[in-house]
């Protein structure tokens, strides 16, 4: 199912731009986020509710332009640079923050990310509040970057597949459960909680690194904007939490909801995700998945249930 | 420089212990606190420009409004959580307050909007300091406030009854409280002083629909610093954020800035080393 999900994914755009390149972009768009809520999802697993996404992801995009502007980093390096950055600064918050439960965690990260975002606005050497300009990706052909962002987005799936395939996933839900009993029962909970932050933070570092060569263009405030923490919160939430298929179909709806939704109201189109969150809470806890396995369910309890009363 | 910290924990304390009370009552740490601000300071705003209300005169009429709107979002949304795991609550809570930003945002344009009171530029001496005359009202009035709240809660019927569910959930009801009550009252009370908190703001500074978020955290690292439901120790908390946000402004060079991070330091600090409050 998620291999016919991926293809659309891939196939679909591809055509599209052939009609309208606005939809290639739309789709590198969805793209990018789609990588934020599986890797953020990746980290829901153990429990930890992050809204330092957009720390990791301006990390990346200014680790990575300040390579590539300051010391003739070519721009490859320069991404992976950003990846890196992020998994240190993620190993340290992690480490900070391993005591702190649910909401404390939350608001430790959250405020993490807003103080990232004053500091780089008042160093001149990050550029200030007025940013800074990162040279263009591939030549800024549309459809190369296009191909590099679903090469990320597809090492990004199977890092989420192979993990809820693999002994990890027993790991991570039982820390997600429990974290205390999962020390008794011999789990590694540092290494895993510290590891799942490292992992999700490389992949938010890329993808903000990529972005600045993207969108030429990154300041403090879209870089670190809490847009991008909500947005990788929102989608896996919505779509299906510790799913590999719930991020993406998530970060897909969301996404092409907030472009349809741009056309009508020229900003505050983020409030669709404080709507979904909401209503996801209240009405559907288990997401768009959730919603769909309760249907197969019912529909399977409705087809024995006939016969088995003919049969006693 | 003792001063500004001073007045300015006076609006801090009021922004903060409508939040106290809503962790300490009903168990919700409601995300979405500083919208609710943000929506008082736009309605201080819209009242002055429309009317030519002073915002401290409109205090009463924004307290009953956001009073208002706190019950209704309670009856729809948060009372469905009260029992869901403490997740549930905030990403819900969160959720409000991506809403209620963007809606602004969709309302009333992102521009700060600012309200020019008359007096708003007027400074008073005191002994060898010059000292706004609006901070000094605003503290006056922030405190007085407060400390009306902690009489309130001392000694009403009501303000027992909520330290009583504060206590024990499970204690009240059987003594005939109708908790399902006391918690939509202390939500509205808790918004009611977030929006006089937000009127207050509009008299000194503009508002923008994106101030809420920092009111939170700052709210937050203050109930932090006095201990998660601790009501009465948000004034010392207070104190601790205004003093520590003065002092950086002061001596650290090019200090504006970095005062802004000085909360995520604390609640850093005061979780690793005290995390049960340094007033309990």
């Amino acid at each position: 199912m998620a291999a016919v999900v991926l293809l659309v994914m891939i196939i679909l755009p591809v055509w599209a731009s052939r009609a309208q390149p606005y939809y290639l972009q739309v789709a590198l768009n969805v793209l990018i986020f789609a990588v934020l809520a599986l890797s953020w999802d990746l980290l829901a697993r153990t429990g930890q509710l992050s809204l330092a996404h957009a720390a990791f992801y301006g990390l990346g995009g200014y680790t990575t332009t300040l390579l590539t502007t300051r010391a003739g980093v070519p721009i490859a390096a320069g991404i992976l640079a950003g990846g890196i950055v992020a998994v240190v600064a993620a190993i340290a918050l992690g480490m900070l923050t391993l005591r702190l439960r649910g909401i404390y965690f939350a608001i430790a990260t959250l405020a993490f990310s807003e103080t990232l975002r004053v500091i780089t606005k008042q160093l001149r050497f990050t550029g200030g509040s007025a940013g800074l300009v990162a040279p263009p990706l591939l030549g800024g052909s549309l459809p190369a970057q296009y191909a590099v962002i679903l090469g990320i987005l597809l090492l990004a799936v199977l890092t989420s597949w192979q993990v809820s395939r693999s002994r990890w996933r027993y790991a991570f839900t039982a820390i997600r459960t429990n974290e205390e009993v999962a020390a008794v029962m011999g789990v590694n909970v540092v290494r895993f909680k510290v590891l799942a932050f490292a992992i999700s933070a490389f992949f938010a570092g890329v993808t903000g690194a990529y972005y600045a060569h993207v969108f030429l263009f990154i300041n403090p405030f879209e870089a670190y904007s809490l847009a991008v923490s909500v947005g990788a919160l929102v989608a896996p939430i919505f779509g299906g939490l510790y799913t590999t298929i719930g991020p993406l179909l998530g970060a897909t709806a969301l996404r092409v909801g907030e472009e349809a939704l741009r056309s009508t109201v020229r900003s505050g189109s983020q409030i669709l995700y404080g709507l979904i969150l909401a209503v996801v809470i209240l009405y559907m806890p288990r997401g768009l998945l959730g919603v769909w396995a309760s249907m197969v369910s019912r529909r399977a309890r409705r087809a024995p249930g006939a016969s088995t009363k003919g049969a006693s | 420089m003792v001063i500004f910290g001073v007045l300015r924990s006076g609006l801090y304390s009021l922004t903060s212990v409508g939040l106290a009370l809503s962790v300490g009552v009903i168990g919700i740490v409601n995300f979405a606190h500083g919208e609710f601000l943000m929506l008082g300071a736009y309605l201080g705003y819209w009242l002055f420009v429309s009317y030519g209300v002073d915002p401290l005169l409109a205090i009463p009429i924004g307290a009953a409004v956001l009073f208002a709107l706190g019950g209704v979002v309670y009856r729809v949304s948060i009372q469905r959580v009260l029992h869901a795991p403490e997740l549930n609550q905030m990403l819900l809570t969160f959720g409000i307050s991506i809403f209620l930003q963007n809606l602004a945002v969709i309302l009333w344009t992102g521009d700060p909007r600012t309200a020019a009171v008359s007096y708003k530029a007027r400074a008073i001496a005191l002994g060898p300091f010059t000292v706004g005359f609006p901070q000094l009202v605003v503290f006056g009035l922030a405190m007085a406030l407060t400390l009306g709240l902690y009489a309130v809660l001392g000694g009403s019927r009501i303000g027992k009854a909520m330290r009583a569910v504060a206590q024990s959930r499970l204690g009240a009801s059987l003594l005939g409280i109708e908790v399902d009550r006391i918690y939509l009252l202390a939500f509205g009370l808790s918004t009611a002083l977030a929006g006089t908190a937000g009127l207050m703001i509009t008299l000194q500074l503009s508002t923008s629909p994106f101030i809420g978020l920092l009111y939170t955290l700052k709210a937050f690292s203050i109930i932090v610093i006095a201990g998660l439901g601790n009501i009465n120790g948000v004034i010392y908390a207070s104190l601790v954020l205004g003093l520590s946000e003065a002092f950086v402004e002061f001596y650290v060079p090019q200090g504006g800035g970095w005062a802004e991070g000085v909360f995520f330091v604390l609640i850093l600090l005061v979780l690793m080393v005290r995390p049960r409050g340094l007033f309990r």
